[in-house]
């Protein structure tokens, strides 16, 4: 089920929110709508808490995690830290990295075994990312972008990343990650694919811009409605003919 | 290579002159560089069929295209290339657009690198570099590129062809700018016009193959910024000058008095006036309402108008001219100020197309034209060589310049009775003389030579003998160091503890004294300045006799003490006052009295006695106290009573306390009905409803042990 949000006016959802199989973190904002959506669709299965990290609300970007753990930048205050702890489950490690590029969310792209690393990424704060998250780590860029997170959604279905990745670039990096991917955008046609969407396994947030194409290529690649692939191509084509033409 | 790359120059055709432009863009192609690829649409189908062609198959034989190895047999040996440091280094390589490396290769890099940056082994070995550099520049750059059939390759400025905003359509060949480049050729191309506005100046021109037609320049009289009153200032002070540009300053300052509907002494306002925006504005306007034809009938005007004022002299509402309209475009490249030469030149720089004969000049040329680094062993050395030749004429201000080496001034005294001052026996090195003399009859021991060759003269020294020489051999020089005058007493110099008078100390002693409760005898029959005694601070805790007498608890020797003149505002050691030192509460009272008393023998304010008190105000505040202890205790009472009252239901048996508990239900669910029925009705039960409601309320918010009597009663008396 893919659901179209906006956080104030603004249809990078993927900035403001961090969406992950145990946890959702939203940032803390001057409306409740856009908490009110993500509660509505998550409370019964996972806590919707609200954090800030370094009194910025851009948590999306500058956090990276799955099930397993967190990380969040060394910019992050004690209080703020305490807080994640006590909101996310036990079995969530949360876990405080210095590292230079400090954007984690921009630099690291990841489900909860696979994780796309910025090729300069430290290497402490890749084994702290290998064991806190519990993930094999790989150095890599999508369509010759070095910031990964940015350009790349991944869930443990499937993942969408920059429209202009080569298919051979596809090939390899689905071998890598063991999921289907698809090369895509998101909210009419921007390619910040993990700004503009956050996504697990059974459930996607993407912008109030976002086309019915583009909801329909995310909830095919990551099999959020289990529908067949080929449901697209019968009961899309009238509507995809009309814009193409 | 780089002296070749200097000699490459352009030649220059104008676009004017047809003929030649004609011979140039014969078939001419746009440079591949100039394409810009067509946006890749999401292909639905093409999208699923590859969803379904993504299942994997472990023996898929999948490989790395940035390394070029593989393809891998299996997983572990997948994951382990990516996450080979040599992987990291081709994907690094592939982001700067260089060739992966092999792994050999990679591996004798790594052994070598320990002295060797990556970067310069690779500057020779790469043409693919320069062709990136190359692309970066094209597609960035205001000129676009062109080719003939004869391999010449030239540039022509972008604005002559397209519009800023124009939508290039995508076509893969490049159609469009061939189209646009045979527009050059079409009639009527050649009449262009160009309009500068800036800071007050305006200049405009409309040209004709090659040459102007017509053309206008306006500038407006400027002054300086703060400069605008100048005028006004100077002709106040009589004798106004009667040159032109008094005249003009003048006439403009009258003039923007008037525009703003400005009171003639708005000198600050006036202060801030540059030109007279608004008459300026009108000129413009005025010339390019008149050029309206003209206009119409030029393909292209060039405009340079920076902010909104110079805009707005362009575009404004009379002017013909209009922002959206195809024709009107930006000047690509900075300008100077707006004048008719400017304007010629903007219009010949516009003009002209820069053709080269082959290839390879064009790349030279345009790399050495950009700054683009030509990799070049020499080319780097002169540079070197040129940057040591001249020192940079700038300084960076963020970083400390060398001290330049000067004396320290003389010091100057200024008491004329000290006489001349001779700074040479003043320095240390006189002193240090002197003073190794001493050292070397023993005074000084040996161990302290190496101080006194640092300088380190007064503070090293233990015993008093050596202190008093020293002492005495630095009291002139501090004199003149400080110009003291000469009837200044001494310096304050630390001397031996204070001694006390032995009469002191016996005050002191009778003061400790547990059994002695007056000081009047000691106070009468003491000797010499009593006030003096009395405000001697004892030199190991800075306690003085009135301090004793606080710490001590004795409030009759503290009042005697007071009006013998004992300082209630001197502070002991812990910088205390006698009052803050004292424990007693009727000490305090003592001060406080006192004070009520003398309220003018001492300045309180510093004592931190915090105000006089009288005797009856002491027995008033007595009194409050005992009534409110009164008040108290009752209060206790009450309560005790209450709680006897709690117990009585924990007393009783469960039956009865089940009773009770279901009529508190009833209540709870009932209640509420109940009561706001008796309150509708308004009959006899109104008035016992609006009773019972305060009752009901707080039994509810009670604890359960103390509610349930109260329920009872209402439980009952409502039905």
């Amino acid at each position: 089920m893919a659901v179209r949000v906006q956080f104030e006016n603004n249809n990078e959802v993927g900035v403001f929110s961090k969406l992950t199989n145990s946890y959702c973190l939203v940032a803390i904002g001057g409306s409740e709508n856009f908490y009110s959506v993500f509660e509505a669709e998550l409370s019964e299965t996972i806590p919707v808490v609200h954090v800030s990290i370094a009194g910025c609300r851009i948590i999306g970007r500058m956090t990276v995690g799955n099930k397993n753990g967190l990380l969040v930048p060394s910019s992050t205050t004690d209080t703020e830290l305490q807080h994640i702890r006590n909101s996310l489950p036990d079995a969530v490690k949360v876990q405080r990295v210095e590292e230079r590029l400090s954007a984690l969310g921009n630099v690291i792209a990841c489900n909860d075994y696979v994780a796309l690393v910025h090729p300069d990424l430290d290497r402490d704060t890749e084994e702290i990312l290998a064991d806190t998250l519990d993930v094999e780590v790989f150095r890599q860029t999508v369509a010759g972008n070095v910031l990964v997170g940015s350009y790349a959604a991944l869930s443990n279905r499937g993942g969408l990343v920059h429209p202009k990745t080569t298919i051979q670039d596809q090939d390899e990096l689905s071998s890598l990650l063991q999921v289907p991917l698809v090369a895509g955008t998101v909210n009419r046609g921007s390619d910040v694919i993990a700004a503009g969407m956050v996504v697990n396994d059974w459930c996607a947030f993407c912008g109030l811009d976002t086309t019915s194409t583009e909801i329909s290529v995310i909830e095919s690649v990551f099999k959020l409605n289990d529908a067949k692939p080929t449901a697209i191509t019968s009961t899309m084509r009238a509507s995809l003919i009309d814009s193409m033409s | 290579m780089a002296s070749k790359s200097e000699n490459v120059r352009a030649r220059i055709v104008k676009a004017y002159e047809l003929d030649e432009i004609e011979k140039l863009i014969k078939d001419a192609k746009v440079a591949h560089v100039m394409l810009t690829e067509a946006p890749p649409l999401v292909d639905e189908a093409s999208v699923l069929t590859r969803l379904s062609a993504l299942t994997l198959r472990s023996s898929d034989g999948i490989s790395c295209s940035c390394c070029g190895v593989g393809p891998f047999t299996t997983r572990a040996q997948q994951t382990a290339h990516y996450k080979h440091h040599w992987h990291t280094h081709n994907l690094k390589r592939k982001l700067f657009g260089r060739k992966p490396i092999s792994l050999g290769e990679y591996t004798a890099r790594q052994d070598e690198s320990s002295n060797v940056s990556a970067s310069d082994s690779e500057a020779d070995d790469n043409p693919d570099a320069a062709a990136t550099e190359l692309f970066a520049l094209a597609t960035r750059h205001c000129k676009a590129f062109y080719s003939n059939p004869k391999g010449q390759v030239f540039c022509i400025y972008r604005c002559l062809l397209h519009h800023r905003k124009e939508e290039m359509s995508h076509d893969g060949e490049g159609h469009f700018w061939a189209r646009r480049l045979k527009e050059l050729l079409s009639p009527g191309f050649g009449r262009w016009a160009v309009l500068m506005v800036s800071g007050g100046h305006f200049a405009g021109c409309i040209f004709t193959g090659g040459s102007d037609a017509i053309h206008k320049t306006l500038h407006s009289y400027t002054t300086r910024r703060g400069q605008g009153m100048a005028q006004a200032t100077r002709d106040q002070s009589g004798n106004a000058p009667k040159s032109a540009g008094a005249s003009l300053r003048r006439y403009n300052q009258e003039q923007f008095l008037a525009a703003n509907r400005l009171p003639r002494t708005a000198g600050p306002l006036l202060r801030r006036f540059k030109y007279n925006k608004e008459e300026f504005l009108m000129h413009v306007q005025n010339i390019l309402v008149s050029w309206n034809d003209d206009l119409k009938g030029c393909s292209l005007v060039f405009y340079r108008a920076v902010g909104t004022i110079n805009q707005a002299a362009l575009f404004g509402k009379p002017s013909p001219l209009r922002k959206e309209d195809p024709r009107v475009r930006q000047l690509p490249f900075p300008t100077r100020r707006p004048s008719f030469k400017e304007v010629k030149r903007v219009f010949q720089t516009l003009a002209s197309i820069e053709v080269y004969e082959s290839l390879q000049d064009f790349q030279k040329g345009l790399l050495a034209l950009n700054g683009g680094k030509i990799p070049s062993k020499n080319n780097s050395d002169t540079n070197i060589k040129k940057s040591q030749k001249q020192p940079a004429k700038t300084f960076d201000r963020a970083k400390s310049r060398e001290r330049a080496p000067r004396e320290l001034p003389t010091q100057v005294t200024s008491s004329e009775d000290e006489g001349p001052c001779y700074i040479d026996s003043e320095t240390p090195a006189g002193w240090i003389k002197t003073l190794s003399e001493q050292s070397s009859n023993g005074i000084i021991t040996n161990s302290r030579k190496d101080l006194l060759n640092d300088c380190v003269i007064t503070s090293c020294v233990d015993s008093e003998s050596e202190k008093e020489i020293v002492e005495k051999k630095e009291e002139p020089r501090r004199k003149k160091k400080v110009n003291k005058k000469p009837d200044d007493k001494a310096v304050p110099v630390k001397k031996g503890p204070p001694k006390i008078p032995a009469s002191v100390k016996n005050m002191w002693r009778s003061i400790s004294d547990k059994d002695s409760t007056s000081l009047d005898t000691i106070i009468e029959a003491f000797e010499g300045d009593i006030q003096a005694a009395c405000n001697t601070q004892d030199p190991i805790d800075g306690n003085t006799a009135l301090h004793k007498a606080a710490i001590a608890a004795k409030p009759e020797m503290v009042t005697q003490i007071l009006s013998a003149g004992g300082d209630p505002c001197i502070k002991n050691h812990d910088l205390q006052t006698p009052y803050a030192a004292t424990p007693h509460a009727d000490t305090r009272i003592a001060f406080r009295m006192f004070q009520a008393q003398h309220p003018d023998k001492y300045n309180y304010s510093k004592s931190q006695i915090p105000g006089p008190v009288t005797p009856e105000q002491l027995e008033q505040e007595k009194e409050r106290k005992a009534q409110q202890k009164k008040a108290k205790r009752q209060r206790e009472k009450e309560r005790q009573v209450d709680k006897m009252k709690g117990n009585a239901f924990l007393l009783l048996s469960d039956d009865q306390k089940l009773q009770y508990l279901a009529m508190d239900n009833e209540v709870v669910n009932h209640g509420l009905l109940f009561l706001r029925e008796k309150f509708q009705s308004k009959n006899k039960g109104a008035s016992y409803a609006v009773v019972s409601c305060p009752k009901y309320r707080s039994s509810t918010t009670g604890a359960s042990s103390a509610r349930s009597p109260a329920f009872t009663a209402i439980g009952r008396s409502g039905r």
